[in-house]
């Protein structure tokens, strides 16, 4: 193997590398976030109706509120579409003012009909709409800015024909008051955020666009009523499957390893299994255990039953068990068995005669030695083996509906796509992912605290 | 007790027989080298020995009891192996007492043993530490020390050198063969590397073929070989051979090569009555031919084709008849490549080969 | 060679060797009895999906099926599977996902596969244990945090963010597996083949390259077999472009057995195929793992 320390091997792995960032860390990152912040739990507001304004407070999601003011700001044009979004467009006017001169500026379109258009539909000519009211001010405001706060330029008579320069649609601003923590607050926030109810002048925050820390997810996790079974069907099964797989296993590779006759052939059918998917294996135990499946036709036919018993129902809960169980133990002990081989074929045949010169029998050379050395592999098996248990999920819902029995995989499942809430789906992946990283920590410390007392 | 005695064993693998018919005694205590090129049955020969490979037929005792199908751990034998073999999940304390163990040894006789095999070879220091990141060196000490700390009656060692560089197994060899001198195992020990057979065996059995050609001390091997394949495989020169017609000239046999002729020694000569007339083969090792630069009566003289300066001699190849022949001289001999020199062969170190057995004619 | 001359081997030792022999054929019967058990453990529950997927829809319904249910034997459940709604299409999309997936794999973790065996450079030992790691991270909590991505991205329910998805999932097994294949090549024949006037270039092409084919193939149909097989990833990212494990498993609760069974053994045939070749390379595969 060359030695070269260069840029070639870098440029090599970048791809994988920058495949892995974007697909395990961002997402990894990303999981937590969902799980554990809440990026709309509040509303920032603003000391004046733009953007750009300092933050006045902030005011928790589903607040009510009282609207103080409104006023029309400006907004990408992309973002118009946004659900709930209230616009008003206003107009660049040129009109004859009321004192005699021009008055060029802004008039909102709540103050001017539009009588002419262009064959585009743009406006090119309006008139000054009539104020309605006895004590309404009969003129109409021009304004140096598209904002009724701006400078008056100049005031229109009503009915006065004024020349459309340019419209442009903005955004309504609240100016709403709240409470947060029972603590009043006050400040502009756009139109998109709020709903205002029919009285035009209280309302509530509908939804917040700045984010905070939460444990609600996780709360509404383990309060979910198939929390607890999913933990308890989980570990359980954990339990039953990994000794049963780990020991045919060892059994599998012994076999492969005694070069039978037709070896290719065996090895062929132990490898299946490691190829079929998990949805096809549940379903193929489900054939097996199902009403009319072959168990029940088997022993009816053998005579053991007179009617066929119904096995993967919700009173035989423990039945549903024994067939994941099964199922599992059909399908994943392949991988384990592959690399117990690999481990058995690294032992050289002369320290195993070794073993065998120096007085080992049979046994003796399996417990001394050959178990001993197959322990690196069988580790790594262990820990393969405990974390991809906790992602099945197929299997499960091919054999319990995924209700009667459920495992922390289909929770997610469930959350994601039945319920819609990816948070707490989310929560539940994270949970997964901790319960995952703790086992493989234990295993690891537990090997190593084994070979501290070997080296003492 | 444990004289090992080996009777017509045979062992195939296939079509292919790796030992044919082989017996051989080694007695009590002695040290005996099996030597041959590789693939010539020598380690079949110990496996089936130690029990790693059942003979086909044949007979194996040891000490007197027929061990020839029991499991190798009934044979009381230890053994060092070729790659060492060394437990890679235990320490160099553990790998020692490994055997003692298994024969259900109490706790402080394997700790007094394994302590003196350890310091017979010098690793005390070592017995708390794994192989893993060991020299070639270590592990091999580890390996003899895991063989000789059984004290079984019987050791066989395979190739056990094999995997030290050059340096390293001149000096293990020593101290293997003093090491073997302390205990009183019988002992096989497996090469292919001759300059180990001749140095440290009480006893050489050469073998090729699946067969053993010779069994003998390593100076009579060397010397008297039986036939022209052990004469051609041991030392370095190997024994040079040559073709000459064996004549009667006024009723005195000679052995005529070109037109000169060698006189057979006296006891030879009766021997060779019967070839007269044919061809035969002589052979005779580099050192044992006497070398003149200037033509001699009883000389012949021969044309120099290479000389390789060896530092403590000068080897000469030379052509005699169609065979080439290597000549070993005293440096102080001044040759050059085409040069002639005269060469004198002494009747005594002829060894006279018949060309059809291959066979080397000894008076009996 | 006559008889009489031979040495004769001790009576109860012949006894010994006997008893042994007959001790060894008895162990030998035991290992092949043991292995026909596990073959028929894993075949029967096959044999039996098989024969439902190839019989008519009254004999899936029949009850009891007796030992032979292969009979009668017709395409009918098949025919009826492969015409439901859904599963041709999500046939299409999982042969093309598990396409894509298979090249972006491979093209992506065949370089760093070669470095991780050519080179040695710092950060090395990092890499390749980060690929270890990340190798057995759960599917089921990379596939939330994607699926809220993508959507985000707008780019969903598509055979595209799926594929990306499976990349994702495969990378690490290949990038070992490939390194593996790489390592199998020794480096001196690349410089043998530089001294005789190849480029370095040349040399991976000429020289490396053929006798790498038959592994990257094989690590290729793994690949391939892994993402045809993933049902959680398929199922959260997917509404209406489901892969066929997605929508077999989103129907499973409505269907027939029929449709079912022989869903199942549709499933399984990709194993039953490829695992016959790719067998002599899965110690090779999974060998690395437990380094």
């Amino acid at each position: 193997m060359p030695n070269k320390r260069n840029w070639v091997p870098y440029l090599l792995i970048s791809p994988t590398l920058i495949y892995v960032l974007l697909f395990f860390a961002y997402p990894m990152v990303r999981g937590l976030l969902l799980a554990i912040y809440d990026d709309e739990a509040n509303l920032a507001l603003m000391q004046e109706a733009n953007l750009e304004a300092d933050l006045a407070d902030v005011i928790p999601q589903s607040a009510s509120i009282e609207v103080l003011g409104r006023q029309g700001n400006l907004v990408p044009e992309e973002e118009l579409g946004e659900n709930n979004l209230l616009t008003e467009i206003w107009f660049r006017i040129e009109a004859p003012d009321v004192s005699g001169g021009t008055a060029e500026g802004w008039a909102s379109e709540s103050r001017i009909r539009v009588r002419e258009e262009a064959e585009d539909g743009t406006p090119l000519m309006g008139t000054v709409r009539r104020r309605l009211g006895s004590n309404a001010d009969p003129l109409t405001s021009v304004f140096a800015e598209p904002n009724e706060n701006s400078e008056v330029v100049g005031q229109l008579e009503a009915r006065t024909e004024a020349q459309i320069v340019e419209s442009i649609t903005l955004e309504v601003w609240f100016l709403v008051r709240g409470e947060n923590d029972g603590r009043p607050v006050e400040g502009w926030s756009p139109s998109r955020y709020i709903q205002i109810f029919e009285d035009e002048i209280t309302g509530r925050v509908d939804r917040g666009n700045a984010g905070e820390f939460t444990t609600k997810y996780i709360e509404k996790m383990m309060n979910d009523r198939f929390f607890w079974p999913a933990i308890r069907s989980t570990a359980l099964l954990l339990l039953i499957i990994i000794p049963t797989q780990f020991v045919l296993a060892v059994v599998m590779a012994l076999v492969i390893q005694a070069q039978l006759k037709f070896n290719s052939f065996i090895l062929y059918i132990f490898a299946i299994p490691l190829g079929v998917s998990e949805l096809a294996v549940g379903i193929l135990w489900f054939a097996i255990f199902t009403q009319n499946g072959l168990l029940n036709s088997f022993l009816q036919t053998v005579g053991f039953i007179d009617t066929p018993s119904a096995w993967l129902t919700a009173d035989s809960r423990n039945w549903i068990l024994v067939a994941i169980w099964l199922a599992e133990v059909w399908r994943a002990t392949s991988i384990v068995m592959v690399i117990v081989v690999s481990g058995l074929q690294a032992i050289s045949s002369e320290v195993l005669e070794a073993a065998e010169l120096f007085g080992a029998n049979l046994w003796q050379r399996l417990r001394y030695v050959i178990l001993p050395l197959l322990r690196p592999s069988l580790q790594v098996a262990l820990i393969l083996r405990t974390i991809l248990a906790f992602q099945v999920f197929a299997v499960v819902i091919a054999l319990s509906g995924g209700d009667v029995v459920t495992v922390l995989a289909n929770e997610t499942y469930r959350q994601y796509f039945d319920l819609r809430n990816s948070n707490v789906a989310a929560a539940y992946a994270v949970l997964i992912l901790i319960i995952s990283m703790f086992t493989a920590v234990i295993y690891l410390r537990a090997i190593r605290t084994q070979e501290e007392a070997a080296a003492t | 007790m444990a004289e090992i005695k080996v009777q017509n064993l045979t062992k195939k693998f296939g079509d292919f027989t790796a030992v044919d018919n082989v017996s051989i005694t080694i007695a009590d205590k002695e040290f005996v080298v099996l030597l041959g090129p590789s693939g010539c049955g020598k380690t079949t020969l110990l496996r089936a020995i130690a029990g790693l490979g059942m003979a086909d037929s044949g007979v194996i005792t040891i000490g007197g009891r027929d061990v020839t199908y029991l499991p190798p751990r009934e044979r009381n034998l230890s053994m060092v192996f070729q790659s060492y073999a060394i437990f890679p999940h235990m320490k160099v304390f553990d790998n020692i007492a490994f055997g003692l163990k298994m024969h259900g040894a109490d706790q402080k006789e394997i700790d007094k043993r394994v302590n003196e095999a350890a310091e017979l070879l010098h690793i005390e220091n070592l017995l708390d530490r794994f192989p893993s990141n060991m020299s070639g060196g270590q592990r091999q000490r580890v390996a003899v020390a895991r063989g000789i700390a059984m004290k079984s009656e019987v050791l066989l060692m395979d190739e056990p050198l094999s995997n030290l560089d050059a340096l390293l197994r001149l000096e293990m060899r020593a101290e293997l063969k003093r090491l073997l001198a302390g205990i009183d195992a019988t002992t096989i020990y497996v090469t292919h590397d001759q300059i180990e057979a001749l140095s440290m065996g009480d006893r050489i059995a050469v073998m090729q073929s699946g067969v053993i050609q010779q069994c003998a001390h390593p100076t009579t091997v060397y010397d008297l070989p039986d036939n022209h394949f052990v004469g051609s495989f041991i030392g370095n020169p190997p024994m040079n051979f040559f073709h000459a017609q064996v004549e009667k000239h006024d009723g005195k046999i000679l052995a005529k090569v070109g037109d000169y002729h060698i006189t057979p020694h006296q006891v030879m000569a009766p021997l060779l009555q019967k070839y007269e007339g044919e061809n035969m083969m002589m052979g005779i090792r580099a050192e044992n031919m006497e070398t003149l630069d200037s033509p001699a009566d009883d000389a012949l003289k021969v044309q120099v084709l290479v000389v390789e300066p060896l530092g403590s001699q000068n080897l000469l190849t030379v052509r005699i008849g169609d065979d080439t022949v290597k000549v070993s001289t005293h440096p102080d001999l001044k040759v050059a490549s085409n040069d002639y020199v005269w060469l004198r062969f002494p009747a005594d170190k002829i060894r006279w080969i018949d060309r059809e057995s291959q066979r080397v004619i000894y008076p009996s | 060679m006559s008889n009489e001359n031979l040495p004769q081997v001790a009576p109860e030792v012949l006894a010994v060797h006997q008893k042994m022999i007959r001790r060894q054929k008895r162990q030998r019967g035991f290992v092949y009895a043991l292995a026909i058990a596990i073959c028929l453990w894993i075949t029967v529950p096959i044999f039996f999906i098989f024969s439902m997927a190839f019989t008519t829809q009254e004999t899936v319904r029949a009850y009891p099926k007796g030992f032979l249910p292969f009979i009668p034997f017709s395409t009918e459940t098949m025919r009826f599977f492969l015409n439901s709604e859904g599963i041709i299409p999500g046939l299409i999309n999982s042969i093309l996902v598990a396409i894509i997936t298979l090249v972006l794999s491979t093209l992506i973790a065949a370089p760093a596969g070669y470095a991780i065996s050519r080179y040695i450079f710092p950060g090395r030992n990092f890499f390749r244990l980060s690929i270890l790691a990340v190798r057995a991270f759960p599917i089921v909590v990379l596939s939330i945090p994607l699926a809220v991505m993508f959507i985000q991205l707008g780019f969903f329910d598509n055979i595209y963010s799926l594929s990306l998805m499976h990349t994702a999932l495969t990378l690490p097994t290949t990038v070992l597996v490939l390194s593996s294949v790489f390592a199998s090549v020794p480096y001196e024949l690349e410089e043998a083949a530089q001294v005789f006037g190849c480029t370095p270039t040349q040399a991976f092409r000429q020289v490396v390259f053929p006798l790498v084919l038959p592994g990257i193939a094989a690590s290729a149909i793994f690949t391939f077999v892994m993402s045809w097989n993933e049902v959680f990833a398929a199922s959260i990212l997917t509404i209406q472009n489901r892969t066929l494990p997605a929508q077999v498993l989103s129907s499973l609760s409505n269907s027939s057995e029929a449709y079912q069974f022989a869903g199942g053994f549709f499933m399984l045939i990709p194993s039953l195929i490829f695992m016959f070749f790719i067998r002599k390379y899965l110690f090779n595969m999974w060998g690395q793992v437990s380094k």
